[in-house]
């Protein structure tokens, strides 16, 4: 009867076909849309470790998992290994140093892969199918570029940070934090579900070590005041100045090379940018 | 329907017992002292205990021509009503975004639920007595004249509702953990002249746009930010509408402004908080210290220092796989923490260190001797007792569970010693430390065999892990309008902390 497939037939059809070994062509966006909000309030089905130790980031960064000689059991840090449940982790060589906090399709993290080759990348979003669509075109570009080992570096996860942070990053391993075009969240009776608040920068300031930096930036003129207000009122931080930040590499990147800077950028809007660094951490 | 003690504070030699709305004091040998009544606005509160099933039935849309609408709520009779509600009271959703789904909550007159007493504090001196009620959100703070007499000193209604209290070790400023997931800090005896808006002392709060923000309106988004021809005439529109608004905006922002009383914000999850505690300790520099120790629905429980650096996470003790409840640091030896809440076990932390010292499985504890059937457990009370005679005990009581399970402390492990069965008296509800090391339970009779009803028992111990048990029933029964279900709805309130989330 139905002749033509619908929309949701496609869309399932080309998922499966992009889960096949070989696929070479990049992911195309509208087989990924997705509503561009989500409630950070609501208990989403997400998977997420009860402790940084028992994070398995091997399926993500597959090209960094460290060889099995070292003994897991040695590591100082393995307070609650041995106590919570016995998952055997495989550890990586390095730590994920760099968040794209809201990564939405992904064009920071292409962005920043080669800029940065020696540092982990993790971008984190909270929508499944955009999620889906940056895993699709990380494994796209790995597999394009397995000669030269370009974009092992960078990876997605899909989470909700403003309730799970300190599970995946352990205190002061993060040395940059992206936050570009969050939701504006226009409505007064719907700030509290900004990224950027007074206490939610208390969950940043703890996993970004001392002279990291978060990095924000924004079209929308109030939600830059917000943010900068509420960055500037936390004591552990401090607004970068103009001249540095306009010498940092990765200001760039995150003007022109994100979808939503791109989009503001053919619309001929204004951007926002304001760099906050963590502070040394005051004597108690 | 009678209501029982759900609540207990020692303070001295005088007992402390909130009954719904009410606090009750009693001396050691639990002789009724005094009784302080929640202060019931006629208007309000129809006192007609007749009303039991109607009180309830009869919600509707409240008669309430000014001001903002109700806040809406889950009530049991949602389905039932959803129809008749929307067809009787058209008005009832005014100014509320219509929701996608069918069946959505109506607003419900406040007055409607109890305000329930859901925390209960005194401080180490026992000169004052800290109590939240639930459902008007407020605090109340009396002077206790050390025989059991309360005077009411200060209410203050707070921005959301508190749920889990405590004192800083100074015994000066009150922490509210909050659903909205702040934490406030409020001076125990606010000070006489109004203060300065607490934006200027207290960190901006998410919940609360900056003060300079809304006046004058302008949209946020402009003709730069929105690109489809349907969003920019929306904008157009927005603009005539808001402009039109303004006035009564403006009006509306100054009434809904902060309380006008002293509260600063120290720090925040975005999660809802259900426990506070502050635990002493020695800071870098030698001095003594606090530390700030709040536990959410979402796993965490996360150390902060102490007031003025709120805002520095010390960092978490992660490895509860479900909500936490509750925390208790371990009085006599306050490097040690102990948490529970929806896993089967609880968990000792070494909290400075952020390490994970024993778990204790309750549920098994629980199986083995109460009920064998069971699957899960909610922690609803976890407190520890400093013995006279040395010993550290620490209780748990599980939401529903017609038993408390008690712990010794050994150097760094909790070895349980007894789970003490209820089944022929009811459920309990708190248990507390009387001077004479005795151990004061208060029940809910309802779940037990009749004959054997008392609201507290008293347990003596006469061995290592013996002990014996004697009831109390001469004491002040309280009866309420409310309907069992109604009433098992505020008394249980740990069990629905757990997810049950099908969606993405």
């Amino acid at each position: 009867m139905a002749a033509k497939k619908n929309k949701k037939q496609k869309r399932e059809d080309y998922r499966a076909a992009m889960k096949q070994d070989d696929v070479l062509t990049m992911p195309r966006k509208k087989f990924y849309r997705q509503r561009a909000h989500a409630n950070p309030f609501s208990d989403h089905q997400l998977v997420y470790p009860p402790h940084p130790d028992q994070m398995d980031w091997s399926t993500l960064y597959p090209a960094y998992v460290a060889q099995e000689e070292s003994q897991p059991e040695a590591t100082p840090s393995s307070t609650t290994e041995d106590l919570s449940a016995p998952v055997k982790v495989k550890k990586l060589t390095q730590d994920v140093e760099v968040a794209d906090i809201g990564c939405g399709f992904g064009g920071l993290l292409i962005a920043l892969a080669p800029v940065m080759p020696q540092t982990l990348v993790l971008g984190l979003e909270i929508r499944v199918s955009v999620t889906q669509f940056v895993e699709d075109r990380i494994k796209v570009l790995r597999r394009q570029n397995e000669e030269s080992k370009a974009y092992q570096n960078v990876s997605v996860l899909r989470a909700n940070t403003m309730k799970f942070l300190p599970n995946f990053f352990r205190q002061g391993q993060l040395s940059k934090i992206f936050i570009c075009f969050p939701d504006p969240h226009f409505k007064a009776r719907k700030h509290k579900q900004r990224i950027v608040s007074t206490t939610l920068n208390s969950e940043y300031a703890y996993a970004v070590r001392p002279g990291g930096v978060v990095y924000t930036i924004t079209d929308v003129p109030d939600l830059h005041g917000w943010m900068v207000q509420h960055f500037e009122a936390h004591p552990m931080f401090e607004r970068v100045g103009v001249e540095e930040q306009e010498g940092d590499p990765c200001v760039e990147i995150m003007r022109n090379a994100t979808e939503e800077g791109k989009k503001v950028e053919r619309n001929k809007g204004e951007k926002f940018v304001a760099l906050f660094r963590r502070l040394e951490d005051p004597v108690f | 329907m009678i209501i029982p003690y759900h609540l207990l504070q020692a303070s001295g030699s005088v007992i402390f017992a909130a009954q719904g709305v009410d606090i009750l004091s009693f001396n050691t040998s639990m002789e009724h002292l005094s009784t302080w009544k929640y202060p019931v606005k006629a208007t309000e509160t129809p006192s007609e205990p007749a009303a039991d099933a109607e009180a309830s039935a009869t919600v509707e849309a409240p008669p309430t021509p000014e001001g903002p609408p109700a806040k809406r709520r889950r009530t049991e009779n949602d389905e039932k009503e959803a129809h008749a509600g929307d067809a009787g009271t058209p008005n009832s959703t005014n100014g509320q975004k219509k929701g996608r789904f069918h069946n959505k909550p109506q607003p419900v007159n406040l007055s409607n639920e109890k305000p329930f007493i859901n925390c209960l504090l005194a401080t180490a001196n026992g000169s004052h007595v800290i109590a939240a009620t639930g459902s008007d959100k407020t605090i109340w703070v009396f002077e206790h004249d050390g025989s059991g007499n309360l005077k009411q000193l200060s209410q203050r209604a707070m921005p959301k509702r508190p749920c889990s209290l405590t004192l800083t070790t100074d015994q000066k400023k009150i922490l509210s953990a909050d659903k909205f997931g702040d934490v406030y800090a409020l001076p125990l005896l606010p000070s006489a002249e109004p203060t300065l808006p607490p934006t200027v002392q207290s960190l901006p709060s998410r919940s609360a746009t900056p003060a300079s923000a809304p006046i004058p309106f302008k949209p946020q988004a402009n003709d730069k930010t929105v690109h489809t021809k349907r969003n920019l005439k929306a904008l157009e529109n927005q603009k005539i509408s808001m402009e039109l608004s303004l006035k009564a905006a403006a009006e509306r922002s100054a009434e809904e402004s902060q309380p006008a009383f002293e509260h600063t914000l120290l720090l925040g999850h975005v999660s809802m908080l259900t426990a506070i505690t502050v635990a002493p300790g020695i800071g870098a520099t030698g001095e003594k210290r606090e530390w700030i120790i709040t536990a959410d629905r979402d796993e965490h429980v996360r150390i902060s220092r102490g007031i003025p650096q709120a805002y520095f996470i010390e960092g978490f003790c992660l490895g509860h796989e479900d909500f936490v409840s509750r925390l208790c640091v371990v009085p006599g030896r306050e490097e040690l923490l102990v948490s529970g809440g929806g896993d089967d076990d609880v968990f000792l932390w070494r909290w400075k260190e952020k390490q994970l010292l024993g778990r204790a499985n309750i549920l098994e504890e629980i199986k083995n001797t109460i009920e064998p059937e069971l699957t899960k457990i909610a922690v609803s009370r976890l407190k520890g007792f400093s013995l006279a005679s040395g010993e550290t005990v620490v209780a748990v009581i599980c939401e529903k569970i017609p038993a408390v399970v008690l712990f010794t402390l050994v150097e760094d492990t909790l070895k349980h010693t007894a789970t003490y069965s209820l089944k022929e008296q009811g459920v309990p509800l708190d248990v507390e430390l009387l001077p004479n090391d005795n151990l004061l339970v208060s029940i809910d009779t309802t779940e037990g065999k009749p004959d054997a009803a008392a609201p507290f028992l008293v347990l003596t111990r006469n061995g290592p892990d013996s002990w014996d048990q004697k009831p109390v029933v001469d004491v002040p029964a309280g009866e309420t309008e409310l309907n069992g279900e109604e009433m098992q709805k505020l008394l249980y309130t740990t069990e629905s902390l757990r997810k049950m989330s099908d969606f993405d």
